[in-house]
């Protein structure tokens, strides 16, 4: 078992050696957390206005002034026609445009249901659900204040059915998408360094010879594992702890539930990341064959894990997939503990699954890696 | 105790037969070498000397033992330098060497006492803070052979130890194994240079996946029952090429300096001088000369393309 520690001193006497490490270690997380925090925002800001206002009544006046005010819409034109509309649609001048019908005013105190209409460029899809969204919340808010300045009781107010919010509402105001992305960043970058720096390190010693000479002396083959995936673990850990304050100081997002939890946990997850890392060295001879393994892996776990796209988005069938991918569970368990302080009992399931996977993918992946030339 | 036996060892690659029926025995306390071309199985018998590959036929005894069914006694009891430099090139010397006693579990306090003694022989003292990287061809290998050295195996292979070393270092190596020897570790070393077989003290000439002579060195040139004349030639190629015409393929040498002769009819030199005379130069002459090694190896390797 000392030889482990050996191996491991070993180990961080090269990794502290390679200048380009500590970069990778201190700041990597630091950069990627700054830049995708700032850069990956599902909020829609400064979406492209125009409104074609056939009514110009003071109502319609209120529905313009009421885009014009919220930061997610730039009232730019005030147009003639719809078809007006659709030119600057196509010409990508605006996102939206909000129709407002003739007589709009008088059907809406006469109870006539009047229909104002929204044209959106569809193109990004997730833009314009969002856009969507923030229209119909407008116009209920009108509506609202519209009925009580009319005199009509609150308690007669609740019970009535107003215009109808699009279901896609999945982003609300309190709800800002870096507290998504943060938990999410640091999951990644766990899952990218366990799986790619054990892979390459196994199969650095390959390309040197030096694993050839490592193997003819009495040391085992778990405790070349294991010298091998202590040093990662820990660098993995230095790299969460960089994110997390990263992601506390610059944007004051900390982890609300126990840290202890969290690490615990991060162990259990890197089992199957390590295991990733450990076959992709069997299997390969050369660093870049390594990574290409590990990243071909590692790109499918992070699209099906949730993070960008939302599981209950994908065909059945993917949904099915997911299952199989540990960092599927990861990402629910980090955000839980990350955002709202769940404590282990309600993430029991997720801790079970991910474990089996962690537990089967590594005992494989070791048993592949023998200290034998093929 | 016999230190190896090596019993009728066949391995393939896929359809290459590297090695063909190889079996030997290494004496205690004796420097053994295997001599060959690049390719001749060298390497692979090595592999499998030290359990790194298992044979597909035949067994090896190491120390009495067998290889395959007892790896970790082999690992633990042998000194393996493999024939590329693999040591930690961003490691110091000195960090290394601690870290392969670590291996072996050398207690510290010996640690210590043998990278002393080490330091000595190997004259790597001075250079112990360098990174194993920056040093050069011949102390790293001293360096590989030192790591090797620290937990004193019984036992020791080294797999073309002295491939791209300078002359004067490769001398030096030898002296240094040579030490090694008489302190009493048994050596089984590869080696292209026929310079560095004489220096062994047996020697199997392989080729192809066979052992064509097992013998001392001396004893494989004493035995050998050709006379040899040496023709010394500024353009040696346009004298092989004329040769060729009148001799057999298998009698006539090219060498760097001229053509060796093998006189296999045993004509002597002067009907040899008469029967070569129109086809040589006035500058070339054959003369007397004893047959080295190299032109036995080569004499032999015809031998075996013959007969295959």
């Amino acid at each position: 078992m000392h030889r482990v520690l050996y191996l491991v001193q070993k180990e961080f006497r090269q990794i502290l050696r390679e200048k380009a490490f500590i970069g990778i270690i201190f700041v990597m997380p630091f950069i990627q957390i700054v830049v995708l925090g700032f850069a990956i925002t599902t909020d829609v800001k400064n979406v492209t206005l125009g409104v074609v206002d056939y009514d110009k009544s003071s109502a319609s006046r209120r529905i313009i002034d009421a885009f014009d005010k919220t930061s997610s819409f730039i009232y730019m034109y005030n147009l003639e026609s719809e078809k007006a509309a659709q030119k600057k649609l196509d010409e990508g001048l605006i996102k939206v445009a909000i129709i407002i019908p003739e007589n709009f005013e008088r059907d809406l105190r006469s109870a006539h249901a009047p229909v104002v209409q929204a044209l959106i460029d569809g193109v990004d899809g997730n833009s314009a659900g969002v856009a969507t969204a923030y229209v119909s919340q407008i116009a209920r808010k009108l509506q609202i204040e519209w009925l009580q300045d009319a005199g009509v009781a609150p308690q007669v107010l609740s019970k009535m059915h107003l215009t109808q919010i699009e279901p896609r509402m999945l982003y609300n105001a309190s709800l800002e998408s870096k507290n998504n992305i943060i938990p999410g960043i640091i999951a990644v970058l766990l899952t990218m360094i366990t799986a790619f720096l054990t892979g390459m390190s196994i199969v650095r010693e390959k390309e040197i010879g030096t694993l050839e000479q490592l193997m003819v002396t009495p040391i085992k083959n778990y405790e070349l594992i294991l010298g091998k995936i202590i040093p990662f673990i820990i660098v993995a850990f230095l790299l969460m702890l960089v994110g997390i304050l990263a992601g506390g100081l610059i944007f004051g997002i900390w982890v609300k539930g126990s840290i202890v939890l969290l690490f615990a946990l991060s162990i259990l997850f890197s089992l199957s990341t390590l295991g990733l890392g450990i076959f992709a060295s069997t299997v390969s001879k050369t660093q870049q064959q390594a990574m290409f393994i590990a990243w071909f892996f590692a790109i499918f776990a992070i699209l099906l894990s949730g993070f960008f796209i939302p599981i209950q988005n994908m065909p059945d069938w993917v949904q099915v997939v997911t299952y199989l991918n540990p960092l599927r569970y990861f990402i629910v368990i980090i955000r839980e503990i990350y955002l709202k302080g769940t404590p282990l009992v309600y993430l029991l399931n997720e801790t079970l699954a991910m474990g089996i996977f962690g537990l089967v993918t590594f005992t494989l992946a070791s048993l592949r890696f023998h200290k034998r030339l093929s | 105790m016999i230190p190896i036996k090596v019993e009728n060892i066949h391995k393939n690659y896929g359809e290459i037969k590297a090695l063909k029926g190889v079996g030997f025995q290494v004496n205690e306390g004796e420097i053994f070498g295997l001599i060959g071309p690049d390719g001749a199985g060298k390497t692979t018998l090595m592999r499998m000397i030290v359990s790194l590959l298992f044979p597909d036929e035949g067994n090896i005894l190491f120390m009495d033992r067998d290889v395959v069914s007892n790896n970790a006694f082999v690992r633990s009891h042998v000194g393996y330098m493999p024939q590329r430099f693999s040591l930690y090139q961003d490691l110091s010397v000195e960090e290394n060497l601690l870290f392969f006693g670590d291996l072996f579990n050398v207690p510290k306090e010996k640690q210590h006492q043998r990278l002393e003694r080490l330091y000595n022989f190997s004259r790597l003292g001075p250079f112990k803070k360098r990174f194993a990287g920056a040093l050069s061809g011949g102390m790293k290998q001293k360096l590989a052979l030192s790591c090797m050295l620290m937990h004193e195996p019984e036992i020791m292979i080294l797999d073309e130890p002295t491939f791209g070393v300078d002359p004067v270092s490769r001398l030096e190596f030898w002296n240094i194994l040579g030490t090694l020897r008489d302190q009493g570790i048994t050596q089984v070393i590869t080696t292209p240079y026929m310079d560095e077989a004489a220096r062994c003290d047996r020697i199997a000439l392989i080729y192809a996946g066979n052992i064509l002579a097992l013998d001392a060195p001396d004893k494989i040139i004493a035995d050998f029952p050709y006379n040899i004349y040496k023709i010394a030639s500024e353009v040696p190629h346009i004298l092989f090429n004329n040769l060729k015409s009148v001799m057999e393929e298998k009698d006539i040498q090219l060498f760097a300096d001229g053509v060796h002769v093998i006189d296999r009819n045993k004509m002597g030199i002067n009907e040899m001088r008469n029967f070569l005379k129109a086809y040589l130069k006035d500058d070339e002459e054959p003369a007397q000369s004893n047959a080295n090694l190299e032109n036995i190896f080569l004499d032999l390797m015809h031998e075996q393309k013959e007969q295959v």
